[in-house]
């Protein structure tokens, strides 16, 4: 499953790894709004904002072609819009948004395949997002695999009894059983996050997460915050000069 | 519909995303009243809840087959404003992890599925949840949350300049249609089927109008309506709109603020300007965040 290996990525121990999330969260920003604010020289500003992220992910120790295959997500959605730009006679917009939004998605897979999700989203709080958000999408994570899994076993249980989609007999009685699984999905859901809060109470949950470790800005932490705002930045004065 | 970055033009995401910022605090304000730790795990599960339902199929047709999109269903049992946070969960959590929609068009995102479409979702429901035509209410709850959000996002793609030929967009506007409807009877059979298992599921609308709420839902209905009618005819953008018609001309003249054309007009010309003129915008929107979640 997709987001199992970015789990597994995400707790390497590379000096990428080892930054605060609160400098990587910046550096990414920044990188983002380098690239979508661009309208001139896209080819050499993609080249190059393209050239950083490789840096990057090998300094991270990512496995290369894994990580370019998974920001590749983004480019069926992309390949429609920039086919309508090119049937519409703009080929040049279709291949900018094909670049943009890979580029953008690359940076911020490299973001969370070197950054815990608990820690990313600790990193988070300190840009003004809601806690109660917060913890809420920390306890969508760590359930979304339980949740998934009690789903696949309901699908697995309805095919063994022979349900199908293929055919049109019995359409309505099929939607309507699936309409079930659902309910009954709901309701286990529901019963769980019941348990789930007995169990916090028990531990004595104090209304907010304790965290383990103390957030803490290094030097290394302050270089590669100057190092991930200024390069793109840089880079795309440059190509701008130059050009 | 989730809009990827890249695609949606510098003033349309960065006002989406301040747009989003205070309308999220408001929600997650609303949501946290009444406070109680079991809100946190049960939003949380919830949220687990509608990602797995999309292992779920439904069938439609020859083959075909469709899944829950959840916001309207999200709305009827936990109520509006918690739907919205679960919503914006979802979505910050497939941005992050799954690479589905953008970190800076997440405004975009969270403004037209997680906020406007669960409002239209649940504006139904809330009219007419009580009276007889209780279903249909559902159903057209399911199916407007759809419409609304498909065609935000619609709309946002045709402003921010992204072409798209008569036909392609007929047969978007097609395909979202039929999206919308299946989304409402699914959403229609599940809340049956969750009335039969455990009525106490499903919440029952408030008694007497919420005016606010009935104003914040059509708001939504009428402005991804017009938004789309609104964008179709500029085919090249607001701006070639503003140009032909020549509001460009006489705005620059009515409206000169510090910040016209998003630029700083006092750091220069050219994008370091727009960049600061951006900061600025982002402190203000910050300051209006910390105000709007300040503990009472």
């Amino acid at each position: 499953m997709h987001h199992v290996t970015l789990d597994q990525w995400s707790r390497g121990a590379s000096a990428l790894h080892r930054r605060d999330p609160r400098v990587k969260i910046v550096s990414v920003l920044v990188f983002l709004v380098v690239l979508a604010t661009a309208h001139r020289e896209l080819a050499w500003l993609g080249a190059a904002l393209f050239t950083v992220l490789l840096v990057a992910a090998w300094r991270a120790r990512l496995p290369l072609a894994g990580a370019l295959a998974r920001a590749g997500v983004v480019l069926p959605f992309t390949a429609v819009f920039a086919l309508v730009s090119c049937l519409a006679g703009d080929p040049a917009r279709g291949a900018a948004l094909a670049m943009k939004s890979y580029l953008s998605a690359l940076a911020v897979l490299l973001l969370v395949s070197t950054t815990p999700l608990p820690l990313l989203l600790r990193g988070f709080e300190m840009t003004g997002a809601p806690r109660f958000l917060l913890m809420v999408a920390q306890f969508l994570y760590r359930y979304l695999f339980v949740i998934s899994e009690e789903a696949q076993h309901m699908r697995k249980a309805a095919l063994a009894r022979g349900a199908t989609m293929g055919g049109l007999a019995g359409s309505r009685a099929r939607f309507r059983a699936a309409a079930g699984a659902l309910a009954v999905l709901f309701a286990r859901s529901y019963a769980r996050a019941g348990e789930i809060h007995w169990a916090m109470l028990a531990r004595g949950f104090p209304g907010y997460f304790r965290p383990l470790i103390d957030l803490h800005f290094h030097r290394g932490d302050v270089m590669f915050l100057v190092l991930g705002v200024l390069t793109p930045v840089t880079l795309r004065i440059l190509i701008e000069r130059l050009a | 519909m989730h809009i990827p970055d890249g695609f949606l033009s510098t003033p349309v995401w960065a006002s989406l995303d301040a747009a989003a910022a205070p309308a999220v605090g408001y929600v997650v304000r609303v949501a946290q009243r009444g406070f109680d730790d079991s809100k946190v795990p049960l939003l949380g599960v919830m949220g687990a809840f509608v990602f797995a339902a999309q292992m779920i199929n439904f069938p439609v047709g020859i083959g075909t087959s469709g899944h829950l999109v959840g916001g309207a269903l999200l709305a009827c049992t936990l109520g509006p404003a918690a739907a919205c946070v679960v919503m914006s969960a979802i979505l910050a959590i497939q941005a992050l992890v799954f690479q589905d929609g953008g970190i800076l068009a997440l405004g975009a995102n969270v403004i037209n599925m997680a906020i406007l479409g669960v409002l239209a979702g649940y504006l139904p429901y809330h009219l007419w949840g009580r009276s007889r035509g209780r279903c249909a209410a559902i159903f057209a709850g399911g199916a407007l949350s759809v419409a609304v959000s498909a065609l935000m996002a619609l709309a946002e793609l045709l402003i921010s300049g992204v072409r798209m030929p008569a036909a392609v967009l007929e047969v978007s506007l097609g395909l979202f249609l039929v999206s919308a409807l299946i989304e409402g009877a699914i959403t229609m059979t599940v809340m049956g089927a969750l009335e039969a298992i455990q009525p106490n599921f499903v919440r029952q609308p408030a008694a007497g109008g919420r005016y606010a709420l009935v104003a914040a839902g059509l708001a939504a209905v009428l402005l991804a309506a017009g938004g789309v009618v609104f964008a179709s005819t500029a085919p090249d953008g607001i701006e070639q709109l503003a140009r032909q018609t020549g509001i460009s001309a006489r705005a620059r003249t009515l409206i000169s603020t510090p910040f016209k054309d998003y630029e700083a007009s006092w750091l220069g010309a050219g994008w370091p300007a727009q960049a600061g003129a951006g900061l600025v915008g982002l402190a203000l929107v910050g300051g209006v965040c910390v105000l709007i979640g300040r503990k009472r």
